[in-house]
């Protein structure tokens, strides 16, 4: 089937353009006034955090409609979007550090949003964790989705904790109630652009991996139908021709 | 819980010989390792046998009528009971080898009440979660740890300001609201989870 050639590679297309678009703006954007050309991290270190948001948002959502529908369609994509946030996640701690060395003189501080993005990350990998532990699709996904939605507690206070301590992260500088922080046109487009790229990568990877944990789900279920006995299989029925010579 | 007690209170012991026996900064920290110490030994405290549902036991409630919320109430009081037991053994050891002074009984009982009641409530929402997996023993510890986060700044914090004479009012709200969160949670879930 020649047509399925070009479908299959349409992700990698699109995460191609969108990559190469993202790294020439963030390559020609000017260096920033205080942090030189350090600003540069921030075009991936920004859209991966809110990637990691968008993500256990999304499910905490599919894990609602999980409980609400029982549809392991649902739960399929809360666990794709939590592997994937996880991932986001630990690019976002790992770009910060880097970032943070040369401007704060320190790979880690105690600061409130650092803390708190680490604790989200640990929280998320026990979901993941959780999920291994149960094979059976339905189990699990009760489980998770109960853990899906309490751990979203998180994303709000991971998020305000710029807003509600005196920290040394910086507070927000594109969603602000007074407007965007960062004048400069082309940076701007920078972060954008970054955003979109991530954002076609998640998609696409949620694609990959909505299909695996389908995959999975169906060989599970395909060896619990072949290894299950047949009613009454394990009830011989008497040899009566034997016992009546026995007599 | 009578391993983890004397496990706790090595755990205790031990510090001090890596990080040095320096009286003065073993009173200064000295409260901060306690409640870690709780935190971390007492997650094992509350998913112990006394309250944790195995699958017979849950056949059994299932089969008499219990309202799965109302068995989920009873085993975190049992982990709460636990808790408060453990707290008060290691407590006392802390005390002993680290020095530091017991200020404010009253606000102190009321803390130690709020987080086994905390502890308690979310141990058993996580072994809820896990059920009676062999990972269960690891993987509770990995789930209670983050969430509970707050009673251990709230307890420490709380400590301090009695220390210094600040009001610790804001931090007993704030474990207060863990332990009501992680109630509701857990009565709202307890049935979606039984018939998972």
């Amino acid at each position: 089937m020649p047509s399925e050639i070009p479908n299959r590679s349409w992700p990698w297309v699109a995460i191609g353009v969108s990559v190469a678009v993202a790294l020439t703006l963030a390559m020609i954007s000017p260096a920033d006034a205080v942090q030189g050309d350090l600003v540069r991290i921030m075009y991936v270190h920004v859209p991966a955090a809110w990637l990691a948001y968008l993500a256990f948002a999304v499910t905490l959502v599919c894990s609602a409609g999980y409980l609400f529908t029982k549809n392991l369609r649902w739960d399929r994509l809360a666990a794709s979007s939590a592997a994937i946030g996880v991932y986001f996640t630990g690019l976002a701690i790992a770009l910060g550090m880097i970032w943070a060395r040369p401007t704060w003189g320190v790979w880690w501080t105690w600061d409130a949003r650092l803390t708190l993005t680490a604790i989200m990350f640990f929280v998320y990998v026990g979901y993941l964790a959780l999920r291994r532990t149960t094979a059976d699709p339905r189990t699990r996904a009760g489980r998770a989705a109960v853990l899906g939605i309490v751990g979203a507690v998180q994303i709000p206070l991971v998020h305000f904790s710029v807003v509600w301590w005196r920290t040394l992260h910086q507070p927000a500088s594109i969603l602000r109630p007074d407007g965007p922080a960062i004048q400069d046109p082309i940076m701007r487009w920078a972060l954008l652009a970054g955003v979109i790229a991530f954002s076609v990568i998640y998609t696409s990877l949620m694609v990959k991996r909505v299909e695996l944990h389908r995959l999975n789900d169906a060989i599970h279920l395909a060896e619990r139908g072949e290894a299950r006995p047949v009613a009454g299989a394990s009830v011989a029925a008497p040899n009566l021709d034997e016992g009546a010579r026995d007599v | 819980m009578w391993v983890t007690i004397p496990f706790g209170a090595m755990a205790l012991l031990l510090i001090p010989l890596a990080i040095g026996t320096d009286a003065v900064l073993l009173e200064r920290i000295g409260p901060g390792l306690y409640w870690v110490i709780v935190m971390l030994f007492g997650v094992l405290v509350s998913v112990g046998r006394a309250s944790v549902e195995t699958g017979a036991q849950r056949d059994a409630s299932s089969l008499l009528g219990l309202d799965p919320a109302a068995g989920y109430v009873g085993r975190s009081i049992s982990a709460a009971g636990l808790l408060i037991v453990f707290e008060l053994v290691v407590g006392a050891v802390a005390v002993v080898l680290y020095g530091f002074d017991l200020i404010g009984i009253p606000w102190l009982a009321a803390t130690l009440i709020i987080v086994a009641a905390g502890l308690g409530l979310l141990g058993s929402l996580a072994a809820s979660l896990v059920g009676s997996g062999s990972a269960g023993s690891a993987l509770v510890p990995l789930l209670v740890a983050p969430l509970s986060i707050p009673l251990l700044l709230g307890a420490t914090q709380a400590y301090e300001g009695l220390r210094l004479g600040d009001s610790i009012l804001p931090w007993m709200l704030l474990m207060a609201a863990v332990v009501l969160v992680a109630a509701i949670a857990g009565v709202l879930t307890a049935r979606p989870l039984q018939e998972s």
